[in-house]
């Protein structure tokens, strides 16, 4: 499989999931783990760009795909739009949601149009719960991140 | 000496902590990697109250990759106990694994340690037993009754501890009392639930005889503390290192068997153990709470003013009191707080801390406060009800004004400040209160279910010694460290003694050591979560890390400041007293040209010794304890409105809007405490409408998956309105107030008003129970149909 751009080839037992294969294997620990049944969205990655539960997938379901985490946002130091805009409006406190949630909004951001309403944001990431911040200042960044709002920089 | 000028206090500066979190680069336990770690897995009990014996570890022994099973008679020599100094409190002793007697579903009975986490999984469904299951003490129903024996061998009756106290005026007051009404209230057993769950790492050096445990945990000193005594060792051989949190809210706040276990496993296989709680672990053997029952009795006048308050509590503890707060801290905080912001003065109240075959009860934001607030509120709602005055009119008449402070409240606490008549104003304001009863108008003409509620309350926070030493608790949280240093580059690290997992310590403390120190936010490092870098502190929880460890950060500066404008003075040949520190420079007062760099003047003091004047010696370093005298704690206050809609047909309640006003003094960082407030009222509308561990008559947990305990998604909560009111405490460095817990506090209230607000054109249902869930707003709905029918 690809992982952020780069090959990675290996042999892994059948049953690994692809979570512990990120973390464990190739050491990405950015993907969290936060219930292991598929419902708190915290391992949530990006297989050939579409969203998936890290926690519910076979490592070897991932076998020829690429796969996105947050490690591969960032260019260098330079934070992603949409990590910057996390920050700017205090989208995280923990921070241990957040690596499921930007990916889900990476995807969001490449699928729907331009300046999604409030209502559309929490519809489409309900699946990822986030326990700390209440969620305002996440839809807060993810307006800003998807252009719906001119507050800061883009 | 005057002190600097503020400049980073109060601006709205975006986190330090947030570039490694977003990029994946935070180090949190589970993601730790120690060459040759073993990886643990915990058998645990199905039954609640049970007899367990004839173990039969052989056959996972026999697997592939396991290196050890431990059960109970393993670990026997350590256990966790934690004694309230209470007259007539009654112990328990939890075990690290059960040896011969299981005491609530989830308890652990064996530890299986293998090579990697897969082989001990699979290892642990080898380790057999036998189980007699006990007719068990199920919850509060059972332990209120006589027909069961307690929990705990040798015990009479099933509480940890009852207490009782009563104002001198009560009986006189409650009597002659024009007017009464009485209520049972019930909160549900629901928890904490970080998004992280917990996790540690233990590793054990043969040759110094160090313990060193990584841990998810909001108070590593304490932990340390807990440890030594469960382990039989020095304080001076155990470090405990919790790096990044994923969320704790009180959950994270108490010493588990799991750590005792690693520990004990890592010293007798030398090696490193690792154990990462799963989510089903988390729901049945992480510490649960909330769990209230309270019958509260107003006596009022005719204006609905609120004479006298009287009040059982009980509490379910579940099987163990907990370390380090002992299973007291609910039903007392309870006790304490229950007249919460009115200005009554006449009180009575029994609290009774019950031991029932449930998970152990810790600490979750707010602890006991959000129950407190749901009972005065929903009793303020009655006697307006009762008396036909509204209800934002009744609450004027009875809180607490401006000019009554300190107010010495009936249950013996001293309110030091507030701001909540003001705060009740306000909310009207910022929730558009005449838009939503234009709404409401509307909405009632169309048949609609659309109700509108209120709370208000007053919070503790930052209480120290005097209020901990009168809680009985073995450990009196007196305090917070703070130590900060300058290095030669002129960059400071402060270490502090709270942690921080999420509330933005990290920036904020940052924040107050740059102002104190001259320097520039980025200057700054700020560290925390391991007990070899302060001496001690008890961590964050009580709303307390920002008023404490943030005075002890200003005290530790100040201390360093000190020796810089000495070393300053003799280079510039000025008093210290007209050196001023600012800008990454020391300069004499109303001599511009006068300065040196701080980078200079620190390097000067490491490196050319020969240029200190006499009797200063080169270290730039402080350490500093801050305890917010005289410790009784220092007051915030809030008022809450929501705005809600419920379906008639279905009982779902949707939360349409929701303000918040709030006053915790001056703020530090007000984009942080409004994330705090917002982060607690989500979790508050869970405790409001969806949060409930759910048991069986025998003590069983049903509910153990996120598809059958609901927390808030992000299309349950709406968006927030807040604003905020600035009251400085006159205790604390900088006014400080605790915020942390207060979001949480109030929506179980405010939600429970608007709903029976809502209901009220069918009939009157009192609102009395939580949570809200669509089965118990039918049934409201239904009773209220009946009583609407009678009318």
């Amino acid at each position: 499989m690809e992982v952020n751009g780069r090959a990675v080839t290996t042999e892994v037992d059948g049953r690994m999931l692809l979570s512990d294969f990120l973390r464990g294997v190739i050491g990405l620990t950015g993907t969290h783990v936060g219930c292991e049944h598929g419902y708190c969205g915290s391992c949530t990655v990006l297989i050939d760009g579409a969203s998936a539960r890290s926690c519910l997938m076979l490592a070897a379901q991932a076998n020829g795909s690429m796969v996105s985490t947050v490690e591969g946002l960032a260019d260098g130091e330079q934070l992603s739009i949409v990590q910057q805009a996390f920050k700017s409006c205090h989208g995280l406190q923990c921070g241990f949601c957040t690596p499921g949630l930007l990916m889900a909004v990476s995807e969001m951001a490449a699928e729907t149009a331009s300046s999604p309403s409030r209502d559309l944001i929490r519809e489409q990431l309900a699946g990822n719960l986030c326990r700390c911040t209440g969620y305002h200042q996440i839809v807060d960044a993810v307006e800003q991140a998807l252009g719906s709002t001119s507050r800061g920089p883009r | 000496m005057s002190a600097p000028e503020p400049r980073l206090f109060g601006a709205r500066v975006p986190r330090v902590e947030d570039d490694r979190l977003l990029k994946g680069q935070g180090r949190f336990v589970a993601d730790l990697d120690f060459a040759g770690s073993l990886y643990a897995k915990f058998v645990r009990s199905d039954e609640s109250s049970s007899d367990i014996f004839d173990f039969d570890v052989g056959k996972a022994l026999a697997c592939e990759k396991v290196r050890a099973v431990f059960t109970g008679d393993d670990f026997a020599g350590a256990e966790i106990r934690c004694v309230s100094a209470y007259e007539g409190f009654q112990t328990s002793s939890q075990p690290i694994l059960a040896t011969d007697r299981t005491r609530f579903a989830g308890e652990a009975v064996a530890m299986v340690v293998a090579e990697d986490e897969y082989a001990a999984e699979d290892a642990a469904e080898d380790v057999f037993f036998s189980v007699l299951p006990l007719e068990p003490v199920a919850g509060l129903d059972d332990a209120l009754g006589d027909g069961r024996e307690p929990v705990h061998a040798g015990w009479t009756g099933h509480a940890f501890v009852r207490r009782s106290m009563a104002t001198g005026g009560f009986e006189r007051v409650a009597g002659s009392a024009a007017h009464r009404v009485t209520i049972e209230l019930r909160n549900a057993r629901h928890g904490a639930i970080p998004m992280e769950g917990r996790a540690c790492v233990a590793r054990y050096d043969r040759g110094s005889g160090l313990f060193e445990l990584w841990t998810t945990t909001q108070i590593p000193h304490l932990i340390r503390a807990g440890l030594a005594d469960a382990l039989g060792v020095a304080e001076s051989r155990i470090r405990v290192i919790s790096p990044d949190v994923g969320g704790g809210f009180g959950v994270k706040a108490q010493l588990y068997p799991e750590e005792v276990a690693c520990c004990l496993a890592a010293r007798e296989l030398d090696r490193p153990v690792k154990w990462v709680e799963d989510r089903r672990e988390h729901f049945f053997a992480s510490h649960h709470s909330r769990e209230h029952r309270h019958q509260v009795t107003g006596y009022f006048d005719d204006d609905g003013v609120l004479t006298a308050l009287e009040a059982d509590i009980a509490v379910d503890m579940g099987a163990y009191s907990v370390f380090p707060w002992t299973s007291t801290m609910d039903c007392g905080m309870a006790m304490g707080i229950l007249p919460g912001p009115y200005r009554v003065q006449e009180y009575s109240v029994t609290g009774t801390a019950y031991c029932t075959n449930k998970a152990p009860y810790g600490a979750y934001r707010g602890v006991a406060r959000p129950a407190a607030c749901f009972s005065i509120e929903r009793l303020i709602d009655r006697i307006a009800k009762h008396r036909g005055i509204d209800r934002a009119e009744v609450r004027r008449r009875n809180l607490i004004g401006p000019g009554d402070y300190p107010w010495h409240s009936p249950s013996g606490l001293v309110y030091d400040s507030g701001s909540l008549p003001e705060s009740l104003d306000k909310v009207l304001e910022a929730s558009g209160y005449d838009r939503l009863l234009a709404d409401q108008a509307l909405a009632r003409a169309e048949g609609r279910l659309f109700g509108i509620g209120l709370a208000v309350f007053t919070e503790q926070t930052a209480h120290t010694t005097r209020e901990f030493q009168q809680r009985g608790v073995p450990i009196v949280f007196g305090y917070e460290t703070a130590k900060v240093r300058l290095d030669a580059t002129g960059t400071a690290v402060v270490s502090a003694s709270i942690h921080d997992h999420g509330q933005g310590l990290e920036t904020t403390l940052a924040q107050i050591a740059a102002d104190r120190l001259g320097l520039r936010l980025e200057d700054i490092r700020v560290e925390y979560g391991d007990t070899d870098q302060v001496a001690y502190g008890a961590g964050t929880f009580a709303s307390r890390s920002a008023v404490l460890a943030g005075g002890a950060v200003v005290k530790a500066a100040d201390a360093v400041g000190d020796t810089l404008r000495q070393v300053a003075a003799h280079r510039l040949e000025a008093s210290p007293a007209d050196i001023v520190i600012g800008q990454n420079r020391l300069s004499v007062s109303g001599s511009p040209g006068a300065f040196i760099e701080t980078a200079e003047l620190c390097r000067l003091v490491y490196q050319r010794p020969e240029s200190l004047p006499r009797g200063v010696e080169p270290i730039l370093e402080a350490s500093r304890t801050y305890d917010a005298d005289p410790g009784t704690g220092v007051y915030t206050n809030a008022a809450h409105l929501a705005s809600v809609e419920v379906d008639p047909l279905t009982g779902k309640t949707i939360v349409l809007s929701y303000a918040i006003v709030e006053d915790c003094g001056p703020m530090i960082n007000p984009t942080i405490v409004e994330g705090q407030i917002f982060g607690g009222v989500a979790q508050g509308i869970g405790t409001a409408l969806f949060e409930e561990f759910v048991y069986d008559d025998e003590a069983r947990l049903l509910t153990s998956t996120f598809s059958d305990y609901l927390i808030p998604t992000m299309t349950d909560i709406p968006d927030f309105a807040v604003d905020h009111l600035e009251t400085p405490s006159p205790h604390t460095i900088g006014g400080l107030k605790g915020m942390g817990e207060g979001g949480a506090i109030a929506p179980g209230a405010a939600i429970a008003s608007a709903i029976e607000d809502a209901l009220s054109p069918v009939g009157d249902a009192v609102v009395a129970e939580l949570p809200l869930t669509p089965e118990r707003v039918l049934a409201l709905l239904n009773r209220a149909q009946q009583q609407g029918d009678q009318r």
